[in-house]
Parts: structure tokens; sequence; C-alpha cells
């Protein structure tokens, strides 16, 4: 059975009748590894990613405090340093950003176009399956002396096609992400009423499927190359410098797209209104993806001068704008509508806020006269955007977690979580910024010195904010694991489709065919009706 | 008068959901921006070498443009007879769908036989700059031609086994699309790296 096929167990989900009732599911094991259903996807997602993300902020944590004392602190040794470095970097995009924000759309969108299961499942669980096999091949790869700098040819040939590997993975989840939102959406819901966390994920999915094959592309250049020994792109440390362009602005900024939907989507409700101008939304949301694009950047090395170009500035200042936008009109839902203080809106406010820091930075280190190129001023601008991804993530776990999980998460922790995780990220991102605006701290030189010694200590505090917040919003999210009784389909007064949807949904999702959708808010409509 | 019963015309059929194609045109998407991100970088490093007045092959290295020109010229033939396969099986035209595919199959094998003619003939290193490159892309390039043919294969045999209709043959326009995006790389591999060189 070919990748595109729609497998035994969500073919009545997957066919245009949802309301016939699909055979007896496996469980258990078997459900787990055989499962094509969107929601058993996206947890195995969420969760592994979680994982890996413990261990990739106590890498964070252990960069930030070898920066202390760079010459007598000794966390890792001089011979491994860049390794770690070069791990930490991947992992955090590559193994906790990317794959949390697949796993949260994975389950949420299919829900939010009123589908009764996502396009491609089996292609949507390989993505899966490649996603974790890569990852731990990309870890094994370290494991042996491998990864850029690694000592071992063989280890660094793995790690180039495990990377590949994890990269193509994403790429097949995008397909299925994108080809759900434009081919599986109930009849009446036309892209402009499409829910903005559905839009958003449709264009970060988009932009994934145009600038991720480009780094597949090259990867694959590198494992040819450095398999016949050469070193055209780059012998072991010098591979990174060639990927540099993925972890940077604006290639950046596709990691984050979501964020932008999920506050919109999640202020408008926490507001009990709409919101508008919605084309406004939508359209902020899409610019924010075209000023993404950067893999026009794939030839470019640190040194061409490249990042240098006039059309990096207008890239990086016209970043700005979408944030601002969403945040201006999160700001008139605010003084038209009712707010509730939610754990929900208090993480789309704290990722709106870092996003808009890692932005802000993005368009002041565009200016060439400010010659940030190369310092850990890229890596603070990396880390606000990233972090705005995980926290707008997290947010979007607690806040749809009936739908994810089996019942609701705990609200206060909830709601402490996004403020120690804003504190913690602003912390890591600003001295890292002045450090690298100073001229101070090297991004990729063979040993780890972070920026100016006497902010590192503000490293080290926001690290350690960060993990707690990772913690907190960990433990918030305990009893979603639970079975419930009685629990809400709407706990929210939601506004869009997946609200109607039981809690937790059942393998179709909708347990009766879906009207016509007839407005971008069919909930509110309904509710303003009665 | 008698009570006649105003008979009005079945509504249409709700649409299908063309989830196969929209899949297949993002995936093509994706493949061909992965080949035309290799030419990027080809064409990057070469004008690199070429800036500083050194000859961008190596000593003795040749890209014949002969067997490139035939493998571009079959593959724009191919294009007629995907085309031809996707109006017969419309047509639910069975004999030509399969001699419509069959060729379409043989132009796909010559193009793969003409590149690995030409790979003889360029006397080119992997280890060196233009040697990596060049396999690379064209080597991507001849693994897109294996799954567009596969695909075309599979996706004609499931429509003349009653997959899909006669009306109804997403499985192989999507098929075909791929097949088109497929030319399009090969069109643009041909003129970045066999002409320019």
């Amino acid at each position: 059975m070919a990748v595109i096929d729609t497998p035994p167990e969500t073919v009545h989900a997957a066919s245009e009748s949802a309301t016939v009732i699909p055979r007896a599911q496996p469980t258990g094991l078997a459900g787990v590894l055989g499962s094509g259903d969107h929601k058993v996807l996206g947890r195995l997602f969420i969760i592994t990613s979680l994982l890996f993300g413990l261990a990739v902020v106590a890498l964070g944590q252990g960069f930030a405090v070898e920066g202390l004392a760079p010459k007598t602190l000794d966390v890792f040794s001089a011979d491994t340093v860049f390794q770690f470095f070069t791990f930490f970097r991947v992992a955090t995009v590559f193994l906790l950003a990317l794959p949390l924000v697949i796993g949260v759309a994975f389950v949420v969108v299919p829900l939010q176009v009123g589908a009764p299961a996502l396009a491609f499942p089996r292609a949507a669980a390989a993505s899966f399956w490649g996603w974790l096999l890569g990852s731990g091949l990309l870890i094994a790869s370290y494991a042996m002396n491998g990864g850029p700098g690694g000592g071992s040819t063989k280890g660094v040939n793995l790690w180039i096609a495990a990377l590949a590997l994890v990269v193509g993975a994403i790429v097949l989840a995008a397909v299925s992400l994108a080809t759900t939102v434009f081919a599986l959406r109930t009849p009446g819901l036309t892209l402009d009423r499409a829910p903005l966390f559905a839009w958003s994920v449709l264009v970060a999915s988009i932009m994934w499927l145009v600038t991720l094959p480009v780094l597949f592309g090259l990867l694959v250049l590198m494992y040819v190359d450095h398999r016949h020994g050469g070193t055209s792109f780059g012998a072991n440390a010098g591979l990174y410098s060639r990927l540099l362009w993925v972890f940077r602005n604006p290639q950046i900024y596709t990691v984050a797209i979501p964020v932008l939907g999920f506050a919109a989507d999640v202020l408008a409700t926490t507001a009990r209104t709409r919101i508008a101008p919605r084309f406004a939304a939508q359209g902020a949301i899409g610019a924010f993806g075209i000023v993404g694009f950067g893999s026009f950047f794939v030839a470019a090395t640190p040194d061409s001068g490249a990042y240098d170009a006039a059309i990096v500035m207008v890239i990086g200042l016209a970043a700005v704008l979408p944030v601002l936008a969403i945040g201006g009109l999160a700001g008139d839902l605010f003084r038209r509508g009712s707010f509730r203080l939610t754990a929900g809106a208090l993480y789309a406010v704290s990722s709106v806020l870092i996003l808009l820091l890692g932005v802000a930075a993005g368009a002041l280190g565009s200016l060439p006269r400010l010659d940030t190129a190369g310092t850990v001023f890229d890596l603070g601008v990396t880390n606000g955007v990233v972090l705005a991804s995980i926290i707008a993530s997290l947010g979007a776990v607690h806040w749809w977690a009936t739908k994810i999980g089996r019942q609701p998460a705990n609200e206060s922790i909830g709601r402490l979580a996004p403020l120690v995780l804003l504190l913690g990220s602003a912390a890591v991102v600003i001295p890292d910024l002045i450090s690298g605006l100073a001229g101070d701290g090297a991004e990729t030189r063979l040993d780890w010195t972070g920026g100016i010694q006497g902010l590192n200590v503000i490293v080290v505090v926001g690290a350690a904010l960060v993990g707690l917040g990772l913690l907190a919003a960990m433990v918030s999210l305990l009893p979603i694991l639970k079975a419930g009784t009685d629990v809400e389909a709407d706990p929210w007064e939601g506004q869009t489709l997946e609200w109607l949807a039981p809690s937790p949904p059942p393998l179709a999702n909708f347990v009766a065919p879906l009207p016509v959708v007839m407005s971008a808010e069919p909930l509110l409509d309904l509710r303003e009706e009665k | 008068m008698a009570e006649t019963a105003i008979a009005l015309p079945a509504a249409p059929a709700p649409a299908r959901p063309r989830v196969l194609l929209v899949g297949t045109a993002l995936s093509a998407t994706a493949a061909f921006m992965a080949i035309v991100g290799l030419v990027g970088i080809y064409l990057s490093a070469r004008a690199d070498v070429v800036s500083t007045g050194a000859a961008w092959l190596p000593e003795g290295s040749n890209i014949p443009l002969t067997p490139a020109n035939m493998a571009i010229a079959t593959m724009l033939l191919s294009a007629v007879s995907m085309w031809w396969a996707v109006d017969a099986v419309s047509r639910n035209d069975r004999q030509m769908a399969y001699l419509a595919l069959a060729l379409t199959m043989f132009f796909g094998i010559a193009v793969i036989n003409a590149t690995s003619f030409l790979y003889t003939q360029m006397d080119l290193a992997v280890k060196t700059t233009p040697g990596v490159l060049i396999y690379t892309i064209t080597g991507a390039h001849l693994a897109m031609i294996v799954v567009g043919l596969v695909y075309a294969a599979v996706m004609t045999f499931r429509t003349l086994g009653g997959e899909y209709q006669g009306r109804d043959h997403e499985g192989l326009t999507a098929a075909a699309l791929f097949w088109y995006v497929t030319i399009a790389a090969q069109a643009v591999i041909w003129l970045a790296i066999y002409v320019t060189k």
C-alpha cells in the first residue's frame, strides 16, 4: 500500500460520509504504531518533541553556564564543544520547535476545517516515524563523534543523512497539512473563512515546502561530496556554516508563522468577539510567511557578504510589520471584547511579545552598519523567534487540551508557565543582542565564550527560567493524559468548528454531519442567534 | 388538466475533493525547489570560479551537448505521450492508454540512458566541485524521473482497474502533473548545466 492510500482504520474517516461508523480501532501498541489517526500522530509528535526539548533546554543551560567563565569553567571540553553547539542549534529547530508545531497542527487543523481526517494519513504517519528515526540517527551520529567538527568520517556522513531524513519527514508532514487545508475543508468553509490557526499552518506549510527541499538538496550535495572525500561544501566544521541560513533570519521566521494564527484565534475567542478586519489578519500572516523565504541564501557563506545586501535589510524591516499588525488587531480585540484571563491568552500574548522582540532584533541586525553578522546577536534573534514558537505551541496544547488529550489542562499552573517563559526568554535573548551590538561573542568559533561575560549571568538565569517554564507547562498538561468524565466539547465558548467535536474527538472527529458553514465564526453565529 | 410533475434536473454531485491532485502539486513543487536550489548553488559556485579567471571544468573534462539535447527533446516528446495517456484514460480507451503509457516510459528510460551515456563522456571526477554538483543535480533529476514513471504506471493501472472512472481520472492527472514538473526541471538543468556548462 502506498503512502497516498488511506490506512484501514481511517478509511471511513477519510471518505465523504463521515457518519459511517468505523470498524473497531486497534488498541494498545498496535493502535499507536500502526495508526494513521491524526490525533494519535499529533500526540506522538508533541510528546517526543517535548522530551527532546528537555534535553535541548539542559544543553542550552550548559552553554549559558560555560559562558560565565569560558577559560576556567569547562562544561564542555574543547574537543566537543562545537559538536554540542551544533547539536543544540539543530535540535532546537528540528527536534523541538518544528515537530511541536506540526504535532499541534496535526491534531487541530483537521478539526478546525471540519475534516474527518488528515489528507494522506499514511504519509503523515510516515512523516512521524521518519522524523523519529532521523532524530535518533542524528543523536547517534554525535555519539559516534560525528556531526560538524566531528572526528569520525562515518559519523559526519551519518549526521548529514540523518538531518536529510528529518527534513524530508517534515516536508512530508507539510504536504499532508497543506493538502488538508486546501482540499478537505467542509462545505462553505472557503479559504477566507478558514480559522486563522489553520490559515497560518497553511502558510507555514507552503513556506516549508518551498524552502526545506532546498535544504534537503544541499544536504544531499554535502553527503555526496563528503562521502567521496571532497571538501567543496565544507570539511567537518565547515559543513555547519553552509547551513547557517536555516537558523537565522529570514528563514527562521517560517518556524514562527503559526504563532500569529494561534494568537489571533485564541485572543478573539478569549475576548468573545470577532477579529476585524479579518483580511488584515490573514494578510499579515501571509506576509510574514513571504518575508520568511530565506532559501535564496543557500549558496551564501558567512564571508560572502550576502547578508549585507539591501534586500536583507528590506526583508528584516518588513518582517516587523505583520507582527505589529497582529499585535494591533489583538489590542483592538481587547478594546471591543469582554476579555477573560485564560492561560491560552497569556501564552498568546507572551509568544507575540517574544516574537516581536525577535523580529525587531532581526530588523536591527539587518542594518549592515551595525555589523552584527557572525556574533551572538544572530543567536539572540534565532532564540527569540524559536522560543516564541515553542511558547505558542505549548499554549496551543493547553488551549486545545480537550481535543489533544482527554480533559482540560490545569489552568492555574497554566497561567504561571507563560509568564515564567516570557521572563526567561527575554533574559536569554536580550543579553545576546546587547553583546552582539557591542561586537562581542563570535557565534561559530570552535569554542564557546557566549557574549559579554557580565551579561552571561543573566543568560544563565534566563535559561533556568525557560527550563522552569517548560517544566511548569508540562506539569499543567499532565491532567490531559488521564481519562475524564463529561468533558465539555467547548470549554472556551469557541468560534470555530473544532469546538463542535466531542472532547476527546472520536475517530472521524464529528458525530454528525456538519452544516454548511456561512461565516468565519460559525459557533459565534449560533450563539448570537439564540 | 392532468397534473404534471415538474421534474427538476438532479442537483450536481458535490465536488469531490481533489486531494491527490493537490498533494501531488505540492510534492512536485517541493521536488522542483530542491532541483532549483541545487542549480542555484551550481551557478553561484561556477560564477565564483569564473570571476577569478579560472576555468570552471577541470582540464580534460567536457560536457558534450548532443546527448543533453537528445534528452531534453525526448522529455518534451514524453509530455505529448503523457497528455495522450491522460486523454485516452478519460475516454476509457484502454489500448491507447497502455500504448501512450508505454511510450512515456520508453521516453523516460531513454532519458536515463542518455544521461548515463553523458556521464561516460564527461570524464569528470565526483571529488571535484563541478563533479559533485553535476552528478548530484542530474542524479536527483534521474530519481525524479523514476518516481514520475512509477507514479504514472501505478495510476494508469489503477484507473484502468476501475479505481477511477473515465470522467474521474484524478490519479493519472496528478501523475501527469508530476511528470510535467519533471520536464520543467530537465529544462532548467539543460539550460543551466549543459548549455551554460
